[in-house]
């Protein structure tokens, strides 16, 4: 026993004179030699972690799913074609299936991870995740485009115009292009924070000139029949109703007002209702659903559509198509939002490394701050350019309406900013 | 008063098919005291199964609902057999909790396919012009989806009172060891029951499905829209399907009609079904239709 005893502490004390050794010739490498490692390791090519949240599974996983092909495929494309040189972006895409708490596991073990950016999904999860990313100080680039995430917030960026910007915008159309009284409107929304986010911001314009009157919020459930709701709104003299919900709610309203003959051939047809909707109302799901009752619904969005030729569609069909995606995916304005806040991420790290500054949370935040004026990026997926500073973070400012039109979405003049929207 | 007769038509319309959407939970609960808290992920599957047959394989869309109906009614009678045959006998709180695994279940296989993440709509297969009576009017679908429910509700209604499968269904749901001593096979009934559960789940889907348009998260959603259809009936009893599914669906159109956008209220259509299945529940326990156990030692 005492002879085991000796031999372990013999073999301790040599362990701790060659660990001791060992530091002292390390100290003693020359001034030079540790330069050069220091140079080759900044010559290396570097890798930027950046970590991507989102309902792939669960509710609204139809917008989320080609979201996430959107991002996956750019980011490829942009470390294939070396956008970043030798440098390459690795992007953590997990599933929360809609579910904050799941969002708050994933952006911590993305912090773990040693992220430096980072793109989120929902209303719910950014306005709970809010403090989080004012703690980490990490810019984040959500789906959502609810105002609200921007209240109290210095790190959040929205993509696009928000869902109020995008309310007012189709209220403003309404009244620049109803012909006679002003026109009766009516909002119908989702039960939701979401849904009721851009309400008072509409109310607001309307308090301060625009000229409609809305007549009625109308909060739907799931429902199979909305004779009723249609009818009262007829009855009360409503000519127009803008929604900001999903698809499938819209898709079945209107397809009772079709069953009806409510629904206006042209814009404003009197006797009629003119439909119109956000960003999540709109797309092909909405004509895949509602079928021709879609026909003649208007639609607002900061994005290009793959039913207008341009340059930037040309470009997102043939990056889906250089990775496989079906035409579904590949013509999804979901994917198109995918790609355009892929293209931010990427935008912003080729910015910071061509500066020669660190690629660092608080650097990209930065070029983030710094994207406007003649910085302004220029993504060709979007109807306008992307525009970020401390007073704006709302990305894209133009918005685009769409109508559709023997079952196709196709632009309606040109881009515009809400002027009331301004005004706020 | 057209405006009146219209509300009471699209209740009736809205109603029956909450009626076809409650019935497979009865149809359960009626011969195994088993809340199947996975229905509505099995009336997606319907919706689903119609769908894929009619546009991917071709089918005729007619002969995919049929069809679609005995897929179900198989597929129903194969996750009793697999997941619950083992558990007859064990707490009834054991056999919701498989109920509740087998929803995490479905809906992880349904994400594995385009159903769980695309929208879809099936082809136009009916005239689009409704038909329209006295300003009142209805789409085809509509009349459909009401003719397909009464004829499943009217042959279970006889299925149970007259055939001797319903009748032994009723025994087991009576008292199990009475039943296997008279020489019912318990396991068959539970396995029966299930099925016909699939069937009638398979046809609501289809029908909610070509109103609504197919979407996951709105199809499935339909097995919790129907709870308080299943309660205020009833949990045993097809005809309190029935009657609460028109109770509720007259309701929230006359709410909507009514109540919505008047004095200040939004969204009564959706609350006032939850508040008079609390009054009701409050007078009368065990639902309109339920049946009243006595004990007597």
């Amino acid at each position: 026993m005492k002879k085991t005893s000796v031999i372990v502490l013999t073999l301790m004390i040599a362990f701790a004179l060659a660990f001791t050794w060992s530091c002292a010739k390390e100290e003693e490498k020359p001034v030079a030699e540790a330069k050069k490692e220091e140079v080759m390791m900044a010559d290396a090519p570097q890798v930027y972690k950046l970590g991507l949240s989102l309902a792939i599974t669960g509710p609204t996983s139809d917008a989320g799913n080609p979201y996430s092909k959107g991002v996956e495929d750019y980011f490829r494309y942009a470390n294939e074609t070396k956008i970043l040189g030798e440098d390459t972006i690795e992007c953590f895409i997990r599933d929360d299936q809609y579910k904050t708490d799941v969002t708050k596991r994933n952006f911590e073990d993305f912090m773990t991870e040693g992220i430096v950016f980072y793109l989120n999904y929902s209303t719910g999860s950014t306005l709970g995740l809010k403090r989080d990313f004012e703690e980490e100080k990490i810019a984040v680039v959500p789906a959502s485009f609810h105002a609200g995430n921007l209240d109290d917030s210095n790190y959040i960026f929205l993509p696009i115009a928000s869902y109020s910007k995008q309310m007012i915008g189709l209220a403003e159309y309404v009244a620049t292009n109803h012909a006679g009284d002003t026109p009766k409107v009516a909002l119908f929304i989702h039960p939701s924070a979401f849904g009721r986010g851009p309400v008072e911001d509409t109310k607001k314009a309307v308090e301060k000139g625009l000229k409609i009157d809305i007549v009625e919020v109308v909060e739907h459930g799931k429902d199979l029949d909305n004779t009723a709701t249609l009818q009262r709104l007829q009855s009360k003299g409503v000519q127009y109703v803008i929604c900001h919900t999903v698809q499938s709610p819209v898709a079945t309203l209107i397809k009772d007002a079709e069953r009806q003959g409510m629904v206006a051939g042209e814009f404003g047809e009197a006797g009629k209702i003119t439909f119109l909707g956000a960003h999540y109302t709109g797309g092909n799901d909405l004509i895949a659903l509602a079928g021709s009752a879609a026909n003649n619904y208007f639609w607002s969005t900061s994005y290009t559509l793959t039913s207008e030729a341009g340059p930037g569609t040309a470009a997102q069909l043939d990056l889906a198509k250089r990775y496989g995606r079906d035409d579904k995916a590949a013509n999804s304005h979901n994917y198109t939002n995918g790609v355009m806040v892929a293209q931010i991420a990427t935008e912003v790290l080729r910015r910071a490394k061509a500066s020669g500054k660190p690629i660092t949370r608080e650097s990209l935040y930065d070029e983030m701050l710094a994207m406007n004026g003649y910085n302004a990026f220029y993504p060709l997926t979007t109807v306008g350019p992307v525009t970020y500073s401390q007073s704006d973070k709302e990305g894209v400012d133009e918005l685009q309406i769409y109508r559709v039109e023997e079952g196709v979405f196709r632009a309606v003049g040109a881009p515009f900013m809400p002027e009331f929207a301004m005004k706020m | 008063m057209s405006y009146f007769f219209q509300l009471v038509v699209s209740g009736i319309v809205v109603g029956s098919i909450y009626a076809l959407s409650a019935l497979g939970f009865v149809l359960i609960y009626k011969s195994s005291r088993v809340l199947n808290i996975a229905h509505g992920q099995i009336i997606a599957a319907g919706a689903f199964i119609t769908y894929a047959l009619t546009v991917w394989a071709g089918i005729s869309i007619y002969i995919s609902f049929l069809l679609s109906v005995v897929i179900t009614f198989f597929l129903a009678m194969s996750v009793e057999r697999i997941f619950l045959r083992r558990l007859i006998g064990e707490p009834i709180i054991s056999v919701i909790m498989v109920t509740i695994g087998l929803m995490s279940i479905i809906d992880g296989l349904v994400y594995l396919t385009p159903f769980g993440t695309e929208n879809f709509s099936f082809p136009a297969f009916l005239p689009k012009t409704p038909i329209t009576f006295g300003g009142v009017s209805i789409s085809w679908t509509q009349l459909v989806g009401v003719i397909i429910t009464t004829i499943l509700i009217a042959s279970f209604s006889w299925f149970f009172k007259r055939s001797t499968i319903g009748v032994s269904m009723r025994a087991v749901s009576d008292d199990q060891l009475a039943s296997m001593s008279v020489g019912i096979s318990v396991p068959k009934v539970f396995g029966l029951a299930w099925a016909t559960a699939g069937l009638s789940a398979a046809a609501a889907g289809s029908i909610i499905g070509n109103i609504t348009g197919l979407n996951f998260d709105t199809l499935h959603a339909f097995g919790i829209t129907v709870f308080p259809v299943v309660i205020l009936g009833g949990l045993d009893s097809i005809i309190g399907a029935v009657v609460a599914g028109i109770i509720m669906g007259l309701i929230q159109q006359f709410a909507a009609g009514y109540l919505d956008g008047h004095w200040g209220l939004y969204g009564t259509a959706d609350v006032l079904p939850y508040i008079i299945l609390l009054v009701i529940l409050l007078f009368k326990p065990h639902g309109l239709f339920g049946i009243h156990e006595i004990e007597r030692v």
